[in-house]
């Protein structure tokens, strides 16, 4: 063959592979309405959509938001019809769908939206949302159906923050409080919920987007974080997380397998916060960062769909830099190297005991075994969830290897690396005012290409001092059995999406 | 009237265990730094304020001994509370869950006691069968063998490998382990005593009479027996708790033992309380019935219990 | 020859015992050395029982596993012990409200189930080897504690110590030169009854992630690790289950045995507890 031709094949294939896979060919079957769908993917902390925190990935069925990450991680209107943003990036204008129902047969109007948007202001003190609601100066409500939202300063991850910003019915019982049970706009309702345990969900008739969903009901098995092959298997569940060490069996049994558009970021932090004099010289980190062999690392992890990359976001996206992760210097181990380095910085690893914190994540294990290489001593301590928060917070430690799921917008990655940003502790800690500045420029920035260039510019000088060194990239699969149609994955976790989700599936056996 | 003099400090006693095993276990969990609000840092993207926020809502910056006083005064009301992390009544939570533990633990106790009492009342009546092997097996395996590794077993050969069964949410292989277990326990001493009282004089006399050997046995042998289940119940009782919650982890059921392991793992504090505190007092309840049971079954025991 | 099989039990402890001493000397692999690219491997020449999910010897693994889980279990029955008796003497000697406050706690321990008061536990104490030791102790110190008492109340009905009493020997001194040596059996039997319970406690708390450290090899650890790759090598799941089964099983015999030879009153305690 032409070697052009290969090289082409070879682009198109890559790009192909790198947005979830097609839906299967679905040769004129038509949707067939009905059915119950088995779901297990994560679980469901809370009833009231404002409080929710962390991965999401079953409120999304029955609350739905402004705006929704698509497929390929742009964020267009959904409860919007449309929008315009000024251009000082200052002042948001919404223009809503007409004649979108609540699950009580109320028709939703700006009022409600505005309701919800000053009760994630000034209500919900704990939610995640009401840090960056606190930029937002005035809401007015120019029209039944339209809505202005003036910012303090430009902001402009606010259209993808807004994804995760639920429109509840205000009548919601517990609104003033904890909402028990939510009146959302979603394709299904909010059923019965055992917490921990099972989340039914029975559909909308008169769903805003006519003739969907297909479903009769969604039962979401929430026990979450979960390796659920053996069910997809034996046909106990339809759509289900799987494992990445699982999916050679899965295809074989005529499981489909499908990946997230984002991933979840494989990094290893040193202690920025309180480093001991150690580990304050960078060439001691550049030596430990070289005894990381990434490609065996992710390998372990996501077997062979995992990516290598030194930056936090996904290889082949929008804000990632294939030029910056060519110039890698970390990206084979290098034990020479690292031992000259150390040699160069006096130190001897013997002497000197690492205390390691981390989940009890295998892969941690891998970090540890191969810092180890160098001939450094270590303490591991693998503890779960809050054993771990604990840990990090008491900053003596000095290596933390740990991952961070999927995001709906690049900022939510940066923001972990402020000074006062949320949960700082598994970047450890850092406080630069440098840095601190370099985002939020990129923030303020006017164009994407400009904030691009910004976000860069501050990973750069992350990179420089060895912060935190990226290892890589994992997507979480998700196996969709057989009998399953319409079922796409998105960008995030979320189920109820504008391009497709959970609304769009049907069920043929 | 005096039966009631004789019990009440008893019962007392029994009623005091739970509230202070209540109490130390509310210390215990709170004794190390680490709560709910660790959680959800972890998880989400809260910043500092946020998580103070979060801690008042919760009352966690209260002192010890005030939140004590607190969940107390709620719980003698009936309200034990919500959960701190997921926001559901507690008390719904338990009620959900409590039915499935009951009924794992519920065909467990049958299913053991039936094939326990079979094989020895079999060996007993048909001693040619020569199933006194089994019965040896039988009380070693459950000795020795412990109920997760079987557990773990059974999940690699039947759901693995042949594939009959799911791993979740399906009670047969629980349920038989856990029987099996509990049979295991009970059918040795069973057979001896039964051994013993088929040595008795009364026996003999039925004999005698010439009742047939099954009359002797249900009418005569059995009920003698009985006090040894019901004496053992304590040790069986204590087993079936750790087995179900054992066995609750690895099949994935819906239970009190899963529950309270979520709790725990969450550092869900009004959780683990309300269920540590009725796991006790479901202990306590057994302890209480079969002691009772066990002095009207056997008069000689009622006249010296401690 | 038959006779030796027909010890089997003590054959088998035997032999775990032995590996337990003397695993750091054996010629095996490295327990905790991953090797990423030999994952999961069926047994080989260099490799006899496979590899794990981390590439480490399986073989390797187990025998140094013997000898945490054995020490793991041999500290808690300790603890437990001397906690157990120790407390108990102190309750039954000074008697009164001593010993109802004493015994009163014990039976609190007892209400709850010895696995889920470990957890609670290892909680507070923290995930690690000694935390996993103390708290199992803790959880059987009340067995211990219970016998000590009826074999107290068991020996103080004795002639001799009443006699001993009214010579006016001081009461630690019959305790220990009297009492004793004749609940040696008793106590033996006890702590025969007691290890093979421990190592389950310990086996289940690791399972649950709440146990030792994760790349510690105590047989629960093994385990847990091994249960999550079953499909791809179940003999690194099928040899440690085995050897926890066989061991316990072991110990067990050897107690019900010590039992029926030295400890009458044991069988009581059992049969009515």
């Amino acid at each position: 063959m032409h070697r052009r031709t290969l090289i082409q094949l070879f682009a198109a294939a890559s790009c192909a592979g790198l947005f979830p896979p097609l839906l299967r060919a679905e040769t004129g079957a038509a949707p067939k309405v009905g059915g119950t769908l088995k779901i297990a993917l994560m679980g469901l902390d809370t009833s009231d959509p404002h409080r929710h925190s962390g991965s999401i990935s079953v409120q999304q069925v029955y609350v739905e938001t402004l705006t929704s990450v698509a497929n390929d991680g742009t964020v267009k209107p959904f409860l919007a019809e449309r929008f315009e943003v000024s251009d000082d990036g200052k002042v948001f204008t919404f223009y809503l769908r007409d004649n979108v129902q609540f699950h009580n047969g109320r028709t939703m109007t700006a009022q409600d939206i505005k309701a919800n948007l000053e009760r994630v202001r000034d209500k919900v003190s704990a939610g995640w949302l009401s840090t960056s609601m606190k930029l937002v100066d005035t809401i007015s409500v120019t029209s039944p159906l339209t809505i202005r939202i003036e910012l303090k300063e430009s902001f402009a991850p606010l259209l993808n923050l807004l994804s995760e910003l639920w429109i509840v019915a205000p009548e919601s019982e517990g609104w003033d409080e904890t909402i028990r049970h939510p009146i959302g706009t979603g394709p299904f309702t909010f059923g019965t919920w055992q917490a921990n345990q099972r989340f039914y969900a029975p559909a909308f008739k008169q769903y805003w987007q006519a003739g969907l969903p297909y479903l009769d009901a969604v039962d979401f098995d929430l026990r979450g974080d979960r390796d659920n092959s053996l069910s997809l298997r034996s046909g106990d569940l339809h759509v289900a997380y799987v494992n990445n060490e699982r999916l050679p069996s899965l295809r074989s049994d005529n499981v489909e397998v499908q990946f997230l558009g984002d991933t979840s970021w494989y990094f290893m932090s040193f202690n920025n916060r309180k480093p001991r004099s150690l580990l304050q010289d960078v060439r001691v980190r550049q030596a430990i960062a070289l005894s990381i062999d990434k490609s065996a690392y992710m390998s372990f992890i996501g077997g062979q769909e995992a990516l290598i990359s030194n930056q936090l976001t996904r290889p082949q996206t929008f804000y990632w830099d294939q030029a910056l992760e060519q110039r890698d210097t970390f990206a084979r181990p290098n034990l020479a190297q690292a031992r000259a380095l150390l040699q160069s910085a006096g130190v001897d690893p013997a002497q000197h005991t690492l205390k390691v914190v981390s989940w009890q994540a295998d892969y941690a294990q891998v970090a540890v075994q191969m810092v180890r290489e160098l001939g450094f001593k270590i303490e591991h301590q693998a503890l779960d969830d809050i054993g771990a928060q604990r840990a990090l917070a008491q900053y003596d430690w000095d290596l933390a290897p740990f991952h961070s799921g999927p995001r709906a917008d690049v900022y939510l990655r940066y923001a972990r690396l402020q000074s006062q940003g949320p949960s700082p502790m598994l970047w450890g800690g850092i406080q630069d005012a440098e840095l601190d500045r370099l985002i939020a420029q990129a923030v303020d920035a006017p164009s994407a290409s400009v904030a691009r260039e910004r976000y860069l510019g501050a990973w750069q000088h992350v990179m420089d001092r060895l912060y935190t060194l990226g290892i890589g990239h994992s997507a979480d699969a998700i196996g969709v059995a057989a009998n399953v149609h319409g079922y796409q994955t998105g960008f995030t976790w979320s189920q109820n999406r504008v391009d497709s989700g959970l609304a769009r599936t049907w069920l043929s056996a | 009237m005096h039966v009631f003099f004789k019990t009440a400090p008893f019962l007392l006693r029994k009623f005091l265990n739970i509230a202070a095993i209540s109490f130390i276990i509310f210390m215990l969990v709170r004794a190390v730094p680490g709560d709910i609000t660790d959680y959800y840092s972890a998880r989400g993207d809260y910043d500092a304020n946020a998580l103070l926020a979060l801690r008042q809502q919760l009352g966690l910056d209260d002192s010890l001994p005030m939140q004590f006083m607190t969940w107390l005064k709620a719980a003698l009301h009936g309200d034990l509370g919500e959960s701190m992390r997921f926001g559901t009544p507690v008390a719904t939570m338990l009620r959900d869950a409590l039915p499935n533990s009951l009924l794992l633990s519920g065909a467990a106790l049958l299913f053991g006691l039936v094939t326990g009492m079979s094989v020895a009342v079999l060996a007993l009546a048909f001693p040619a069968w020569r199933l006194g092997k089994l019965l040896e097996s039988l009380n070693v395996w459950s000795i020795a063998v412990p109920t997760f590794c079987t557990g773990v077993i059974v999940i690699l050969v039947f759901s693995v490998w042949l594939r009959w069964l799911p791993i979740r949410g399906q009670l047969l292989l629980p349920v038989i382990i856990l029987g099996i277990d509990i049979a295991g326990q009970v059918v040795k001493p069973l057979y001896e005593e039964l051994c013993a009282t088929t040595r008795a004089p009364f026996i003999r006399t039925a004999r005698a009479k010439g009742l047939s050997n099954w009359r002797i046995a249900w009418r005569h042998i059995l009920p003698n027996s009985l006090s040894v289940v019901v004496a053992m119940s304590g040790v069986i009782l204590g087993g079936l708790i750790g087995g179900t919650l054992t066995m609750e982890a690895l099949f994935s059921l819906p239970g009190l033992g899963s529950l309270t392991l979520e709790a725990i793992h969450g550092r869900d504090y009004t959780v683990i309380q309300a269920a540590v505190m009725l796991l006790a007092a479901f202990v306590v309840l057994i302890n209480i019935a079969t002691a009772a049971l066990q002095a009207s079954i056997d008069p000689r025991l009622a006249r010296h219990h401690e | 020859m038959s006779r030796v099989i027909k010890q089997w039990p003590w054959l088998i402890l035997g032999l775990a015992v032995v590996i337990a001493l003397l695993a750091p000397l054996l010629p095996t692999q490295d327990p905790y050395y991953q090797s990423l690219l030999a994952r999961n491997l069926a047994p080989s020449a260099q490799h006899w029982l496979g590899t794990d999910s981390f590439g480490r010897d399986v073989l390797a693994r187990l025998v140094a596993g013997t000898r945490l889980t054995l020490l793991v279990a041999v500290a808690a029955t300790c603890i437990a012990f001397v906690g157990g008796v120790g407390l108990g003497l102190l309750g039954c000697l000074a008697g009164g409200v001593t010993r109802t406050v004493i015994y009163t706690g014990f039976d609190m321990i007892l209400t709850m189930p010895a696995i889920l008061l470990s957890l609670a536990l290892m909680v507070a104490l923290g995930v690690g080897t000694g935390s996993v030791i103390l708290a199992v102790g803790i959880a059987f110190m009340p067995l211990f504690a219970y016998v000590t008492r009826a074999i107290h109340e068991r020996e103080s009905a004795a002639g001799y110590v009443t006699a001993a009493r009214v010579i006016g020997v001081s009461p630690l001194t019959i305790a220990w030169r009297h009492v004793l040596p004749n609940a040696i059996g008793t106590l033996l039997t006890q702590i025969a009854i007691v290890m093979p319970r421990a190592i389950t406690t310990e086996s289940v708390l690791s399972f649950f992630g709440m146990g030792v450290a994760p790349d510690v090899p105590t047989w629960g650890r093994i385990i847990a690790t091994a249960a999550g790759f079953a499909e791809q090598a179940p003999l690194s799941l099928l040899f440690p289950v085995l050897a926890l089964a066989l061991t316990t099983l072991s110990l067990s015999l050897v107690g019900t045995r010590l039992r029926d030879t030295l400890d009458p009153l044991g069988k009581q305690l059992a049969a009515g507890a």
